[in-house]
């Protein structure tokens, strides 16, 4: 077993091997941006190799505790966190490869950048592989720490500086509440261990247990801070609208997959048998997300705040899987997990096509600076127009699947009520996403200009990403033999199973 | 014992509760990060009286590894009123307004 364990790091420790050497490697002047972006690249495609690796290699699930002598229990590997770290690992390269061109573009990013990326990174890793509050903790400072560092890099914008203030003050106010929660919970049970507090729950189930209840309601303020819920959406405008655009994209897409990662598992496993308790207040507090991120999204008039915005609605989506986990944990937690991939494809791509327009000469920032895109940029229209189909969820893209389990999940769990107001939201939705698609194709452009040729490898990116939503939404449906996004779900499936073998 | 620990999680809570109102309130952003810190001594006291009450060594354990998380955020948080400051000339929050008005970009 003892040689399986350092397999079972390896990806962990690529990815913090990588973070230190591009801190060395930031001191040395011949380094420069595009080399850095490629090794960090590179040490990012070997820690998904060696994940993919572990995924694959056991056909069957598997959970274990690497160096259970050093650790205790406090890191887990199994297909779960498997499953979570390969989308991470994913992200973070496509966010790499996307943003490369708008990290050129501007000068005040150093090298110094990308240690902080692979930072944050290894954070949101360690974030699902956690088994323990406190390292939990520790996980999530990580990332946040990095990001925050990451938003304010451009120290010379007002804006930048400002938007990382706000985010230091209320995500480490959300940080203490997490850690007042756990001492509470340490207080009941004498352990932050996960699986040894969800024993304790189900021992004295029946019985009252005020402080293990505030504790996880505390835990549950945090995550819901994180994920940018209704009463603590106010920063997620400002902070993200703040940001420079390649982490705006990465705080959207991949740091919620990692905050849900987390959170799934503690929900899953501790919380199992006290969490009716939560159901109430998780049923206001997802029509009040979706409610006030619909009205949110539609008075916004920059398509980057729209897209922030909206991303508050796809939380109140999750939320209401979410909230069915306690009737039909396999098929909701599964179509959570689903989603995660398609929100986080459909949203890596739109950030990225925004940053890419707005790395150009011209700076396009509002609705109207987008009249007459199609005529000037046709591919680049046609992908973003994709995006926000998928985003919308109309069928033949990746975005419907993921909203047909979401819904479907509600359903089964009885939660009618909530699948009903869901697909309202997504009625709305369709005012504010195709606003953009009719403003591209039905005004006449400003100005003719020549077509810009669509090249480097952001663009590929791009074009691959909007190949894979598409093919995610027919794949399984029209050619049979073909791989199909299938696999994702079944995937899901497994590692929702993975959690429980102890 | 258990008077004393009652004692202790109270006097933490109050402590919590002094620090949580500095950051509703204050406009300062030094005593902002103070009150922060103040916060999260307050937790790291409800561990250690919590680890004396049981008689175990891992609630202390669990302290200072708050108390390392806590020097990092203090890294950060210093080094961002320093930009700041230098920026504006004040230590105000009030004058960090450009987000919530219309932005550019």
């Amino acid at each position: 077993m003892e040689s399986n364990d350092i397999v079972y790091l390896l990806p962990l420790l690529v990815v913090m091997i990588g973070a230190i050497t591009m801190m060395l490697l930031s001191t040395f002047s011949s380094v420069s941006i595009k080399k850095g972006a490629y090794y960090s690249l590179m040490f990012l495609f070997v820690a998904l190799i060696s994940n993919l690796y572990n995924l694959n290699s056991s056909s069957e699930i598997y959970s274990s505790y690497p160096y259970i002598g050093i650790f205790k229990k406090m890191i887990i590997v199994d297909t779960y966190s498997g499953y979570f770290s390969s989308i991470l690992l994913f992200g973070a390269i496509l966010t790499l490869l996307i943003g490369l061109q708008y990290l050129e573009k501007h000068k005040e990013f150093t090298v110094e950048f990308f240690s902080l990326f692979l930072f944050s990174v290894l954070g949101m890793m360690l974030l699902v592989h956690v088994n323990e509050l406190i390292t939990g903790f520790i996980a999530l400072e990580i990332a946040s720490l990095s990001m925050y560092v990451m938003i304010g890099f451009q120290k010379v914008l007002d804006k930048r500086v400002e938007a990382s203030y706000r985010y230091l003050v209320l995500g480490s106010l959300a940080g203490i509440f997490f850690l007042l929660g756990t001492s509470f919970i340490y207080a009941v049970t004498q352990t932050t261990t996960i699986g040894e507090i969800g024993e304790f729950a189900q021992n004295y189930v029946g019985t009252d247990m005020p402080l293990l209840i505030i504790g996880g309601t505390m835990i549950l303020i945090t995550f819901l801070f994180k994920i940018a819920a209704f009463p603590f959406q106010n920063w997620v405008l400002d902070v993200y609208d703040g940001a420079p655009l390649p982490v705006t994209a990465f705080m959207a897409a991949t740091f919620k997959i990692a905050i849900f990662g987390f959170v799934l598992r503690l929900v899953l496993v501790d919380f199992d048998s006290i969490r009716d308790f939560w159901d109430d207040m998780l049923f206001v507090i997802t029509i009040a997300t979706l409610a006030y991120g619909s009205f949110l999204a539609i008075i916004q008039t920059s398509i980057k705040r729209m897209l922030v915005a909206s991303s508050i609605v796809h939380t109140g989506y999750l939320l209401i899987a979410f909230i069915s986990i306690g009737i039909i944990g396999e098929s909701a937690a599964s179509s959570i997990i689903f989603y995660l991939v398609a929100y986080f494809l459909s949203a890596i791509g739109a950030f990225g096509i925004v940053s890419f327009i707005s790395s150009d000469e011209r700076l396009r920032i509002t609705y109207d600076d987008f009249k007459g895109f199609a005529h000037v940029y046709p591919y680049r229209a046609a992908m973003l127009s994709i995006f926000m189909l998928s985003l919308a969820g109309i069928p033949s893209t990746i975005g419907f699947i993921g909203k047909f389990y979401i819904f479907t999940a509600a359903i089964e769990a009885g939660y009618t009520i909530l699948a009903v107001i869901g697909i309202i939201a997504t009625f709305i939705s369709v005012y504010y996403y195709f606003k953009l698609i009719a403003i591209m194709y039905f005004y006449p452009s400003p100005k003719i200009v020549e077509d810009v040729p669509f090249s480097g490898v952001g663009s590929i990116t791009i074009g691959l990403i909007t190949i894979l939503i598409v093919w995610g939404g027919i794949g399984n449906t029209l050619i049979s033999y073909f791989p199909g996004v299938d696999f994702l779900i079944d995937m899901a499936r497994l590692s929702y199973e993975s959690l429980f073998i102890r | 014992m258990a008077d004393s620990l009652l004692s202790y999680i109270s006097l933490a809570m109050i402590l919590f509760s002094i620090g949580l109102l500095g950051v509703i309130s204050r406009k300062n952003i030094f005593i902002v990060y103070m009150s922060i810190e103040l916060m999260l001594n307050a937790v790291n006291l409800i561990f250690i009286s919590l680890g004396r009450y049981y008689e175990s060594m891992e609630p202390q354990v669990i302290s200072i590894l708050i108390i390392a998380v806590a020097a990092a955020e203090a890294a950060v948080f210093l080094s961002l009123i320093v930009v700041l400051y230098r920026r504006k000339r004040s230590l105000d929050s009030d004058i960090f307004n450009i987000l919530s008005q219309k932005s550019a970009s």
